[in-house]
């Protein structure tokens, strides 16, 4: 009677047990199949400035192949013509994987949660303005209007947010000031302007 | 006044009624006592009006101290749990953590973890003085003891070791504190007894003994919680089975549900957390032999603030400057992105027997299953995806053999195995924050206690480890790499426990411990969203060694009036690994601080301190606060992150009944916790947060329900609602902590869970 009580418990516990830890991924053999590779990585941010006349593309880029850490990043500026009008759109990409990943594209998938911000110094580019907007009419930020002034240099500030406020005070007119969000860019590339 | 009051009554076993003979009862205030007949009565004449501490103790039990009010010629019967089969058992090794001679130790029993009703493992645990929590959050806590955690505090659960990934500040222990009788804090250095990582000493959840006779006993506890908006509720039954003595059994499940927490000011969205466990457990033992099996799984879903996920350091500033969280949505219930799921199975089977009358060995075998998933916010639909998971499986085996050595000495000598094995589970798309690894090791020790006239105890022990860590990783170019990591440690510990009077003790406690480096600390790299940082580990980082020296007093003074604890510690941990920021890295999100895991020598000391002051019968005075400081002796300077300074204050109101309502308690009490002054230099992105206070009030009291017994708690912390920011809670750049708490519990024992420890006197 006490043996086949035990016995009846014990099982009861074992299968409970059993139950209980699914043994996951069987077989797994330990180190394949591993996520060496991040598949969201933001390799390159590469700005194309176009002439607003003229067609010509300058090409800026910020590029990282192997992510954070690893070798330092490759910042290449660009110089554009003084007294002229560009429009920018900005291309981003994982190199990091072949074929490389355009996650420009996963940006204006989700655009709504998502806003570019731009800022420069040396006070010969300015930026504009936005020319593009999601579902709800408020900006992205991955085509730009710019414009140009006198022969000068500086430095032009590139800045994504991942779910901001878009309809905070300023920010639609590109004042990241109240836009909260996390940044998932931010990079700066030097210019010259002849 | 006339002092010929008598009391009288009988000591029985609290499993059969049994009586107890040579049973010993006495008030140490008075020096007076008797000693229990053949029928188990006792009778103490000549006793003034008064409240004492009356102690009883029997052969091979634990002593009870139990307050009695007496008024007039009482009757009281005391219940002892304790079984005339295990006698010799008993005599010959008291297996409980708090034999451990020269340990400061302290304990949270059932009754207390009522009190604390609505309260998490870690934070339960400050009720310790010296505990301290790490909290990331609202939602996670991890025990400090003595400014120590993660890796450096071990846990036990149900004997076990529990592995749970408790390298990572935001991992919380995986255990529900109900599962445990009573949580003991040893705040010691204690790698003799349990292995590596008890340098800042250990948590030991201590299961509840199963039942050995039928009769069913069992325990249902609800809680409703105003911050939160949720509950929670539990529910304990165990019993025996008739006519089979030594068989017991119990089951055991509890669940908790929160939505976001309030702050003073605003909501703390993505703060909610839910909790379900259970567990189940069956053996048998009698005085030669015992078995037992358990088997528990405890899952916890929780979310992370949202206004504390950030992408760079610009972020970060942002955050501290406007002093206020980013994001705040209306309370919610839901769980988003970033957002935990941890699941533990615990396995474990026990098998125990005498050898000799007098030797007697002891197996523990367990298994346990970590399964952690972290998600995070992503693009592309990505966020469902986790960012981060692991299945961590941990094998623990040990055999104790607990021996008497001619007639005074007595202890234990053992072998441990632990392997263990981490995975990564594909799928992820980030690459891995810790690489897979298997770990082995195996280890040998031996505690023995020898007792030196009436009032000395003497202990000594020893403890050899070996650990073989085979990691593989893959590196930037995607090669697979399988780096081999071999530690070799020892231990001591000594210990003495001085009686200096029948009510105050002294111990001393000198004793080493050890922790080879955790695969993170060698091979960690990356970003740390939440930190904003990036953290790189060091291949060629060796084991830290430590030596902490305690010395602890309890004493009861003026006749019981006032008692006090006080603990005092000095630790040097050789080889300290803390992260130590080595430059700024610029990456796609703007530049990063890099910390690198480095190793330093630290010198440690501290104080804890509590005193209980009776002022009347009812109404007692509480005070308790604790300090430490920490110094990195390489760079001559403080540690990073070390608990700030802090003093509790609190009245309580106690009377045996207020009409139907038995053992009424009422406390009002303040916490004050000092700006933290003692930090290192440029190594915090903000200053640490102003000196707070927190007053809360609380009220309990039972009654007799049916056959069981009701006690119905209210209780309110943060009573002012101040907005504050802790040291120690990694979010404090981002948000003030949690602000009121009304929680209401009810809980209703039956059988031996009823009326455990609760005043009967008056």
């Amino acid at each position: 009677m006490i043996k086949s009580t035990k016995l009846l418990a014990l099982t009861l516990l074992a299968a409970l047990a059993l139950a209980g830890c699914k043994k996951k991924d069987d077989g797994h053999d330990l180190g394949h199949g591993h996520d060496h590779n991040e598949e969201e990585l933001i390799t390159t941010v590469k700005a194309l400035f176009m002439h607003a006349t003229t067609g010509d593309t300058v090409e800026f880029s910020w590029e990282d192949l192997d992510g954070d850490g690893g070798n330092a990043p490759v910042i290449t500026g660009g110089t554009v013509q003084m007294g002229a009008a560009y429009a920018m759109r900005l291309l981003l990409l994982n190199e990091s994987v072949t074929p490389s990943d355009t996650i420009s594209n996963e940006v204006a998938q989700e655009a709504e949660a998502h806003q570019f911000f731009f800022s420069t110094t040396g006070g010969s580019l300015g930026w504009e303005g936005y020319l593009d907007a999601d579902a709800n009419g408020l900006p992205i930020g991955l085509l730009t209007q710019w414009s140009t002034g006198v022969p000068g240099t500086g430095n032009i500030t590139i800045i994504l947010r991942h779910e901001p406020s878009k309809s905070a005070a300023g920010v639609s007119a590109g004042d990241i000031t109240n836009a909260g969000g996390e940044t998932d860019i931010e990079v700066t590339i030097p210019y010259t302007v002849l | 006044m006339s002092c010929s009051l008598v009391l009288n009554g009988r000591v029985i076993d609290e499993h059969d009624g049994e009586p107890l003979s040579f049973a010993e009862v006495f008030i140490a205030a008075l020096g007076k006592g008797a000693v229990t007949n053949d029928q188990g009565h006792y009778r103490i004449e000549g006793l003034c009006p008064g409240t004492y501490q009356v102690r009883v103790h029997h052969l091979g039990c634990e002593p009870v101290m139990r307050e009695v009010r007496l008024t007039s010629s009482t009757s009281i019967d005391f219940k002892l749990e304790h079984h005339a089969e295990e006698l010799r058992e008993l005599e010959v090794i008291q297996a409980r953590p708090d034999e451990q001679v020269g340990q400061p130790t302290r304990s949270i029993d059932r009754e207390e973890m009522a009190r604390a009703a609505g309260t998490g493992f870690a934070e339960l645990l400050t009720r310790v003085p010296g505990v301290t929590v790490l909290t990331t959050g609202p939602s996670i806590g991890k025990p400090v003891i003595h400014g120590l955690s993660g890796n450096r505090v071990l846990i036990l659960n149900q004997g076990i070791r529990q592995e749970d990934q408790q390298w990572g500040s935001e991992h919380a222990p995986s255990l529900d504190p109900l599962s445990a009788d009573r949580i003991t804090v040893a705040k010691g250095a204690a790698s003799v007894q349990y292995g590596s990582d008890a340098i800042g000493g250990a948590v030991i959840a201590e299961p509840v003994e199963l039942p050995r006779t039928a009769g069913i006993s069992g325990e249902l506890r609800g809680l409703g919680q105003w911050n939160g908006r949720g509950g929670g509720g539990s529910g304990l039954l165990e019993g025996g089975i008739k006519g089979i003595n030594g068989f017991g059994w119990r089951v055991q499940g509890s669940g908790r549900y929160l939505g976001d927490s309030e702050a003073a000011r605003y909501t703390l969205s993505n703060a909610g957390q839910r909790e379900w466990s259970g567990s189940a457990s069956i053996g048998y033992r009698d005085h030669r032999r015992g078995a037992s099996f358990y088997y528990s799984r405890f899952t916890r879903e929780l979310g992370i603030l949202r206004a504390a996920h950030i992408g760079s350091t610009t972020d970060l500033q942002r955050a501290i400057e406007s002093g206020e969280p980013w994001y705040t949505a209306p309370f919610s219930y839901a769980i988003d992105a970033p957002r935990q799921t941890v699941t533990h199975h615990l396995l474990r089977a026990q098998g125990s027997i005498a050898l000799t009358d007098r030797n007697r060995l002891e197996v523990n075998y367990g298994y346990q299953a970590n399964d952690r998933q972290e998600y995070d916010i992503r693009r592309a639909g990505r966020s469902a995806t986790p960012a981060l998971d692991l299945w961590l499986a941990t094998h623990t085996a040990e055999a104790v053999l607990k021996h008497w050595i001619g007639n005074q000495v007595h202890g234990k000598i053992g072998a441990s195995a632990i392997a263990q094995e981490n995975t990564n589970m594909p799928g992820t798309g980030v690459r891995p924050l810790i690489p897979d690894y298997r770990k082995q090791s195996l280890g040998a020790f031996i505690i023995e206690h020898m007792p030196v006239g009436e009032r000395l105890e003497l202990e000594a022990g020893a403890r050899i480890e070996g650990t073989l860590l085979n990691v593989r990783r893959f590196d930037r170019e995607g090669r697979l790499q399988t780096p081999e990591h071999r530690f070799t440690n020892a231990a001591f510990a000594l210990g003495a426990s001085y009686q200096l009077s029948d009510s105050a003790r002294l111990r001393l406690g000198l004793a080493s411990a050890f922790r080879p480096p955790h695969v993170s600390e060698l091979y960690s790299e990356g970003l740390h969203h939440s930190a904003a940082a990036i953290e790189e580990g060091d291949a060629s980082l060796g084991s830290e060694r430590s030596l902490k020296a305690t010395l602890d007093a309890e004493a009861a003074l003026f006749g019981g009036r006032l008692r006090i604890d006080a603990t005092v510690h000095v630790s040097r941990i050789e080889g300290f690994i803390y992260l130590r920021p080595d430059g700024t890295r610029l990456t796609i999100r703007g530049a990063f601080p890099v910390f690198r895991y480095t190793a330093t020598d630290a010198l440690m000391g501290g104080l804890d301190a509590s005193a209980m002051l009776k002022l009347s019968p009812r109404f007692a005075w509480r005070m308790g606060g604790s300090t430490v400081f920490a110094r990195d002796q390489r760079k001559n300077e403080w540690l990073f992150l070390m608990p700030a300074d802090r003093l509790e204050n609190g009245f309580l109101f106690r009377t045996a009944s207020v009409g139907k309502w038995r053992a009424f308690e009422a406390s009002a009490t303040h916490q004050a916790v000092f700006e933290q002054r003692r930090i290192p230099v440029g190594l915090d992105f903000a200053p640490p947060p102003s000196t707070y206070h927190l007053f809360a009030l609380s009220a309990s009291a039972s009654r007799t329900l049916g056959k069981g017994e009701l006690r119905i708690g209210l209780q309110a912390n943060n009573l002012f609602n101040t907005a504050y920011r802790d040291y120690l809670d990694r979010f404090r750049y981002f948000t003030d902590a949690r602000g009121t708490d009304i929680v209401l519990s009810v809980r209703y024992a039956f059988g031996r869970f009823a009326g455990q420890r609760l005043l009967d006197a008056g």
